[in-house]
């Protein structure tokens, strides 16, 4: 693990043929099933799919939260199936950046804490100019010092955002960000996502059932069934919706 | 909504657990309380029982006010009056003199830690007697004695040889010639230490002669005992009385309610206090559990039930928890009573084994106890669960009750802290007819300051915790700034489970305060108050021959006074309305002086005539209106009356040493009839180096083996390490205090981190090592240890001075605060912290982080 991305790499994070199976025998559940995907370095993408398709499995195993039970998961230059509880929680501290549905921010901290949390348990400055510039983006830098029952749900998740951003990290999953929040908001909050990856150049693989927050990303790939059915590149909504429906789900 | 309560119950095992521990604790306390008293009664109602069958009346002299231990002896020539009377076969008198002490082969002397060391006589009628002969023979005449089986298997003795037995009248040589036992079974004696001797010789070496403790009395086989008893009575004169074997028996067994009671009532109190913070502890576990139980209390709501019903859900599982921890409390509390017999034995206090009685009383108290006080605890959340809006539900709850204090708290905190205040000051410093309504109202008092404490606690734990948790996050980093966070996040919770350590160390602290108050007052007091070189004493209540003094006086080793205690009345024509019944110390008058400091203040010593002076203590004589000259009269337990007059007022009472009324031992010894011990003996070496008296000192006390002879050092040293050894049993009792306060942390941090779970995920997710998160856990609860900790000792420190304050100046003149035992009390209570967060933190970090973000 190294901390800054190497930007030889074309893959930020792949999957070969990953399969997550729970249960054994007649109560055998495959929720990956020898899946095969890359994360391009610098784009957007979305993973869908129906309710069950193993959509969130795929992410959570991706970001280090889970673990595959056959087949490689690799983050940069590092496979994630060779690592110990520890070094996963460390390669998730430095290498990873989280956006959850909601409650993404610890209460007791400030917006600003909650924010530089990951550099700060592992003890590190961080990049000060860069936490600055992210901070900017968000456009909440009069309520930094605010905590987050003081901020309304679109700012939070900005913050939740930034939190992913500050770390300088190879990639950044968002498990249905947008999930619990208006459509006003939610559009506040994908074009901040939008931004980072077009001015920041970052990485973010994004879980979402929505077509209208889909269609924010470079790419969006579809699930059923534990297994990527399909793809398309620079979607719209009707075109996702479209696709959605030819798969039946 | 029974069947709802026990459901939820089972669902939560550990927490039910915990909780209905803290009151199992208390219940083992309060029954195993019961169970060691009982079982002391019923050991001292068997030998009662035992001492009084083959008998039908006791004759003794009569006693006009004091306990039957103090029975003033009765002329042995009413054995043969009592034996004259008709209607009565036979009637002989006894003796039991405690203080005679047999030396055997290899020069030990035979010693027992509490119950007596007792020379009697044996009895020609065996039936009246409860002595009986094992092996060898009686023994006949002034040189032969028995002694009792046990202590012939203990020690080295063998029948037939000459053995010392230091006696009220002196060392004496006796030839062995049996072994007895007192009653059936073997142990019937409690662990008592017989000397036997026949009848003339116990008179005569016991120091009785021409009389005797008291007449065992048979009666003829059919006749009308209340005729006899009528009859005896008649030949009586008045100094003596006639009681039945019932009624000697049981007047044995009451006896030793004077320490049974008080025993019991202390243990009881220990149980109480554990009792108390436990109600706090499963308060606070049921607050915060119904607060996490928001959502299927307003689910209940919405579907129909009244706020009653959910009311009477929560007090249903309340039962169920005292019921349950009641029936395991009674269970473990007889273990518990085992481990109290250890417990004393360690403090080198054994209590006579005995059997266990659990008593109907016992299992009402355990049960009332147990369900009371966890159903007290659980009221308060109980309304609160009942006022639960039917879409309570459906709102965010974050279980922080951050800005939500309300105006009542203040309001209602103040006005307990008042009333508490009130109370224990009145308990404090107000005359009371009873120690036991003093007590009382200090106890109440007490626990109103402390009920004030928990409600006013949380208006000041959110910034107190903050600033005492301030170094966290520069030393831990982001765990301790989270740690920090946590504890003061939600100052109910933080206040509430601090509360119990602050109980558990707020007695310790104000023991030790007290306890430090003491020790400093006594060998303050002592080394300006005495002036002897040397102090004689002896573990035997008794207390030492007299002839000890005679002995070193003879031997050349100084200035050589004894001094003795006995139980008076006192009057006086100067304050006709009082009446005073108290210990007075008999010495040596014209000697006192010179070993001791009395701080004359009016008077003199050289001036009074031993025959009638009286030397009364300041306050006393302020009280009474005494002063040189003044007539007092000081009445006996046989009834006698002395006639004294004040000769000299002084300043320094040091109890035990003397007490606040002195008279002189000629004048005493005119009016009691068997008088051989004195309590301690006090030398002032002639020359002018103590160490040329100690060899000297040591060779007349050879003869002696039980005496211990101490310098004012060693003495001071001895009687601080008593002092010690209390505090530290004391302090081993709130030990269980503080286990529940411990116990109280466990729970709050346990539902605290279920609480947290989707922080803990989200923390976990970002990067949070489980070392880390234990460590969040952990400070959390050593910040929460040590707000509980400086609040309880504060608390204390209060008390302490308080009480140090209250209690009269001839025990305790002054504030001595042990400050390195204050800051240990507090690590203590930090590492207390520490360990409660064992199993939270453990817990936390085993978390899957998956399921935990998934949670809500």
């Amino acid at each position: 693990m190294t901390s800054s991305p190497t930007q030889t790499l074309a893959t930020a994070a792949r999957a070969v043929a990953a399969s997550k199976i729970y249960g054994s025998g007649d109560t055998e559940v495959r929720a990956l099933d020898a899946i095969d995907v890359d994360f391009e370095q610098g784009r957007f993408t979305a993973i869908m799919g129906p309710s069950g398709s193993g959509k969130s499995t795929l992410m959570h195993c991706m970001a280090g939260l889970d673990t595959v039970t056959s087949g490689q998961v690799i983050i940069g230059d590092t496979d994630l199936t060779t690592l110990s509880e520890k070094d996963l929680t460390l390669l998730r501290r430095d290498s990873v950046g989280f956006v959850f549905q909601a409650y993404n921010l610890v209460p007791t901290l400030t917006a600003i804490e909650n924010i530089t949390l990951p550099m700060d348990l592992a003890g590190e400055k961080g990049d000060e100019v860069w936490v600055d510039e992210v901070v900017g983006a968000t456009g909440l830098s009069d309520r930094v010092k605010h905590r987050p029952n003081e901020l309304s749900g679109g700012q939070q998740q900005r913050v939740a955002v930034a939190r992913a951003l500050a770390g300088k990290p190879q990639i950044i999953f968002a498990d249905e960000p947008t999930g619990n929040v208006d459509s006003n908001t939610a559009a506040e909050i994908l074009g901040f996502m939008r931004s980072a990856v077009d001015q920041m150049g970052q990485t973010i693989v994004m879980v979402t059932h929505d077509p209208v927050a889909a269609s924010y990303a470079d790419r969006v790939v579809f699930l059923v069934d534990g297994k990527i059915v399909d793809e398309l590149a620079d979607p719209t909504p009707q075109g996702i919706r479209d696709h959605m429906t030819r798969l039946g789900a | 909504m029974l069947r709802l309560a026990l459901k939820s119950l089972l669902a939560h095992k550990i927490r039910f657990a915990l909780t209905a521990g803290t009151i199992v604790l208390g219940v083992t306390f309060v029954v195993a309380a019961f169970v060691t008293a009982d079982s002391l009664r019923a050991t001292f109602d068997e030998v009662g029982a035992d001492i009084n069958t083959g008998l039908d009346f006791t004759v003794r002299g009569a006693l006009p006010f004091g306990e039957i231990a103090n029975t003033p002896p009765i002329p042995d020539s009413l054995a043969g009056d009592i034996r004259a009377v008709e209607g009565v076969e036979a009637a002989e008198g006894g003796l039991f003199v405690d203080g005679v002490v047999p030396v055997d082969g290899s020069g030990e002397a035979a010693s027992t830690v509490g119950p007596p060391l007792a020379g009697a006589n044996w009895l020609e009628d065996e039936s009246l007697s409860q002595l009986f002969l094992i092996t060898g023979e009686w023994p006949q005449g002034a040189s032969q004695f028995a002694i009792d089986v046990e202590t012939f298997a203990n020690y080295n003795y063998e029948l037939g040889r000459e053995y010392q037995v230091v006696t009220p009248t002196g060392p004496r040589a006796f030839t062995l010639t049996g072994t007895m036992q007192f009653g059936f079974p073997e142990n019937a004696g409690a662990g008592v230490v017989f000397t036997v001797f026949d009848t003339a010789t116990a008179q005569q070496v016991l120091g009785f002669e021409g009389l005797f403790n008291e007449i065992a009395v048979r009666a003829a086989p059919g006749a009308d005992l209340d005729e006899v008893r009528d009859r005896i009575e008649a030949a009586l004169p008045d100094t003596a009385e006639v009681i039945t074997a019932e009624e000697a028996a049981e007047e044995f067994g009451d006896f030793f309610e004077f320490f049974i009671g008080p025993l019991q009532t202390i243990l009881l109190t220990f149980a109480f206090v554990v009792l108390f913070v436990s109600t706090f502890i499963i308060s606070n576990t049921f607050n915060i559990v119904l607060g996490q139980r928001v959502r299927e209390l307003s689910l209940l709501r919405a579907l129909g039930a009244t706020p009653r019903q959910v009311r009477r859900s929560v007090l249903i599982e309340s039962l169920v928890i005292g019921v349950t921890a009641s029936a395991a409390g009674i269970g473990l509390g007889m273990l518990g009573a085992l481990g109290l017999g250890a417990l004393f034995d360690a403090f080198g206090a054994s209590l006579p084994d005995g059997p266990m009685p659990l008593r109907p009383r016992t299992v009402v108290w355990a049960f009332a106890v147990g369900v009371g006080f966890t159903v007290i605890a659980s009221l308060v959340p109980a309304v609160k669960a009942s006022r639960v809006s039917p879409v309570a539900g459906l709102q965010e709850s974050t279980g922080d009750d951050g800005g939500h204090l309300r105006l009542w708290r203040p309001i209602a905190g103040a006005a307990l802290a008042v009333i508490g205040l009130v109370l224990t000051g009145r308990g404090l410093f107000a005359d009371f007819d009873s120690v036991t309504a003093q007590l009382l109202s200090l106890g109440i008092g007490a626990a109103v300051v402390f009920v004030a404490v928990a409600v006013l606690s949380p208006l000041i734990a959110g910034p107190v915790v903050s600033t005492l948790a301030r170094p966290l996050p520069r030393i831990l980093r982001t765990p301790g700034r989270l740690a920090r966070d946590n504890a003061a996040r939600s100052p109910r919770r933080t206040a509430a489970t601090a509360v119990a350590l602050t109980i558990g160390l707020a007695l310790v602290a104000m023991v030790l305060v007290v306890g430090q108050s003491l020790k400093d007052t006594f060998s303050d007091s002592l080394s300006s108050a005495v002036r002897a070189d040397y102090i004689i004493s002896t573990q035997t209540i008794s207390g030492v021959p007299k002839t000890l003094a005679e002995d070193l006086r003879a031997a050349g080793a100084g200035t050589v006074v004894g001094l003795d205690e006995d139980l008076v009345q006192i009057f006086s024509p100067v304050a006709p309305d009082r009446i005073e019944q108290t210990e007075i110390t008999v010495t040596d008058l014209a000697a006192i002086g010179e070993v001791a400091n009395l701080g004359v203040t009016e008077g003199s010593l050289s001036a009074i005539d031993p025959a009638s002076g009286l030397l009364v203590n300041g306050d006393r004589a302020e009280e009474w209106g005494l002063s040189v000259g003044d007539p007092v009269e000081l009445v006996l337990v046989s009834g006698e009356t002395l006639t004294v007059t004040v000769g000299a007022v002084f300043a320094e009472t040091q109890p035990p040493f003397w007490d606040d009324w002195l008279i002189d031992q000629s004048l005493y010894e005119q009016a009691v009839a068997a008088d051989a011990f004195e309590q301690w003996v006090a030398v002032k070496g002639a020359g002018a180096e103590p160490e040329s008296t100690r060899a000297l000192l040591e060779e007349v006390l050879s003869a002696y083996p039980q005496a211990n002879l101490e310098d004012r050092q060693q003495f001071q040293e001895n009687a601080e390490s008593n002092l010690n050894t209390v505090l530290a049993l004391v302090n081993v009792f709130l030990l269980f205090a503080l286990v529940v306060a411990l116990v109280g942390i466990v729970n709050t941090l346990t539902l605290s981190v279920f609480e947290r779970t989707h922080e803990i995920g989200l923390l976990r997710a970002v990067g949070m090592t489980r070392r880390q998160l234990r460590r969040v856990i952990r400070w959390e609860a050593a910040t929460i240890a040590l707000y509980g900790a400086l609040v309880g000792v504060a608390l204390g420190l209060a008390f302490g001075v308080a009480l140090s304050v209250a209690i009269p100046d001839e025990i305790i003149d002054r504030v001595s605060v042990p400050g390195v035992q204050m800051a240990g009390l507090v690590l203590v209570a930090v590492i207390f912290g520490l360990l409660a967060a064992v199993f939270p933190s453990y817990r936390a970090g085993r978390m899957n982080v998956l399921e935990a973000i998934a949670a809500d």
